[in-house]
């Protein structure tokens, strides 16, 4: 089992580098790049805003309960948006992407493995990674970290909403101690969270997809599998990133 | 003209499905009260959903909760300067939302997906079909085990999950900020309630209910082909991880009147 797992991670990093040499010393298609764009964008839009907009109300109604036996409700606003935009919204967001993105392009991608469309592409002497993969691949990287952010704005627009209705205290006072909690390092790190999960989806979705073998079965495994592996990707990328950015933070601090 | 019939086949698709979803719902809690029963489905199934789960929310939780204490404690610095009051804080975030939520959406991607292809598969290839010929109750024999393993293996994995995130975060306090076992508990003592361990145990529950549910529904109307199941796995996931953020905000709310 540690045996495939090693096999498995390190598949998916000689991909990635194939996916990269592929097209090193060609012209990448740019219409089928901002189609893969486009695609994504519109599929997700929904879902994204949706469970951004419900992670901010939840983290508003769970900051309200602690923060209440203070007496400090004025530093919800502050501690609910950065709290969300550090740690909470892109990892959950990520989650729901991972399940939407993810299994989409898995699925996608092994039924053309599957009915030996891939094939058919070699057969007619194109390079499928170049042609199918490099598209996608930089589709879901650019299009899931832009998805990422507007989750994070909806959230801070949930978090907002609840304020005002659950815990009572008006817009003003919600919005006045965010500029002095939630600085720029705050942003820029939740935002390099983003890429760096949406980075990592990308990888192992096309990866599994590209990889998958056995009729429509197959197709069901290889989904399930993403879901799984991009899961655990993103969790392991959460803590690496939250470590780098403590220590980014203390160097910059100067402790 | 054409827009008008586009938009009213839309609707009355959408108000099929939301029957069909009702229909699956009733039928399935009809059937896990009527006898007979099959212990034998639900312990197997149980197996494949906790036992089988297990590793992967052990891991990824432990690495969830590492990264909450991290993320606590510079809140903390930032807010009143010191951060002696993480341990409190931190286990309440913990139990209350992230061992609960956490458990769910892997669950989901695990065993709901898992179901979804699983039932897809068997939709497409008329096994479903040959179950009717057979006099058998397609719903009793395939949707009723999942069901209640499911909330069985929510609960269960929900209380394991806490118990991880709790260790873990008590690991990463004492090598990273410097607090002692003791220190971390008797400061969780002050915060956490009974109650809160209670809670995460609820909504660990409604949250197995709803993850079966969907992909079974997903599943039942999957269509033909490779592309079909790889579709109905993708729309359960999504719809479930949904559902699951959805619920968890309903809950959270009720539950805050509770205490």
């Amino acid at each position: 089992m540690v045996l495939r797992l090693v096999e498995d991670i390190g598949g998916c990093v000689q991909f990635v580098g194939q996916v990269f040499s592929s097209v090193r010393h060609q012209k990448v298609s740019l219409h089928s790049l901002v189609d893969q764009i486009w695609n994504v964008t519109v599929q997700s839009m929904s879902t994204t805003s949706i469970a951004g907009f419900f992670v901010g109300a939840i983290m508003t109604v769970q900051f309200t309960m602690q923060i209440q036996e203070f007496g400090a409700l004025a530093y919800l606003g502050g501690l609910a948006t950065s709290g969300t935009i550090r740690e909470v919204g892109p990892l959950l967001i990520a989650f729901m992407l991972s399940g939407k993105i993810g299994a989409y392009t898995s699925a996608e991608l092994g039924t053309m493995r599957v009915t030996e469309q891939i094939d058919a592409i070699r057969c007619l002497g194109a390079d499928p990674i170049k042609e199918i993969i490099f598209p996608r691949f930089a589709g879901i990287v650019i299009s899931s970290f832009f998805l990422l952010g507007l989750g994070l704005v909806m959230s801070v627009w949930g978090g907002l909403f609840m304020g005002m209705f659950f815990s009572g205290i008006n817009m003003d006072e919600y919005l006045r101690y965010i500029p002095r909690i939630v600085n720029w390092g705050s942003i820029s790190g939740g935002l390099f969270k983003c890429f760096v999960f949406s980075v990592v989806l990308a990888s192992i979705c096309t990866y599994k997809g590209y990889t998958t073998r056995g009729g429509a079965k197959g197709v069901g495994r290889s989904v399930v599998q993403t879901a799984v592996a991009s899961m655990v990707g993103i969790v392991v990328a959460d803590w690496l990133t939250s470590f780098l950015m403590d220590v980014a933070t203390q160097i910059y601090l100067g402790v | 003209m054409h827009l008008m019939t586009a938009l009213g086949t839309q609707v009355t698709e959408m108000v099929w499905a939301f029957f069909e979803a009702v229909d699956l719902v009733g039928q399935t809690l009809w059937q896990a009260i009527k006898p007979p029963y099959r212990f034998k489905d639900v312990i197997q199934q149980l197996y494949f959903v906790a036992v089988g789960s297990a590793p992967i929310v052990i891991f990824s939780v432990a690495f969830a909760a590492i990264v909450t204490i991290i993320e606590a404690s510079f809140h903390m610095k930032l807010v009143i300067k010191n951060d002696a009051l993480v341990p409190g804080f931190a286990a309440l975030l913990i139990l209350r939302e992230l061992g609960p939520v956490v458990t769910a959406l892997l669950l989901t991607s695990r065993v709901g997906a898992g179901i979804a292809s699983e039932v897809g598969t068997m939709k497409v290839t008329e096994q479903i079909d040959a179950l009717k010929m057979l006099g058998i109750h397609p719903i009793k024999f395939i949707v009723v085990p999942r069901f209640l393993a499911c909330l069985i293996g929510g609960v269960l994995l929900t209380s394991l999950s806490n118990g991880i995130c709790l260790f873990s975060a008590v690991m990463v306090s004492k090598m990273k900020l410097g607090y002692t076992t003791g220190y971390f508990l008797s400061g969780m003592r002050v915060f956490v309630e009974f109650q809160d361990f209670l809670f995460a145990l609820v909504k660990g529950f409604f949250f197995g209910g709803i993850i079966p549910l969907m992909s079974c529904f997903y599943g039942f109307r999957c269509r033909s082909g490779a592309e079909g199941v790889g579709r109905a796995t993708t729309k359960s996931v999504v719809s479930s991880s949904v559902a699951i953020i959805i619920v968890d905000f309903i809950l959270s709310w009720v539950f805050s009147y509770l205490y």
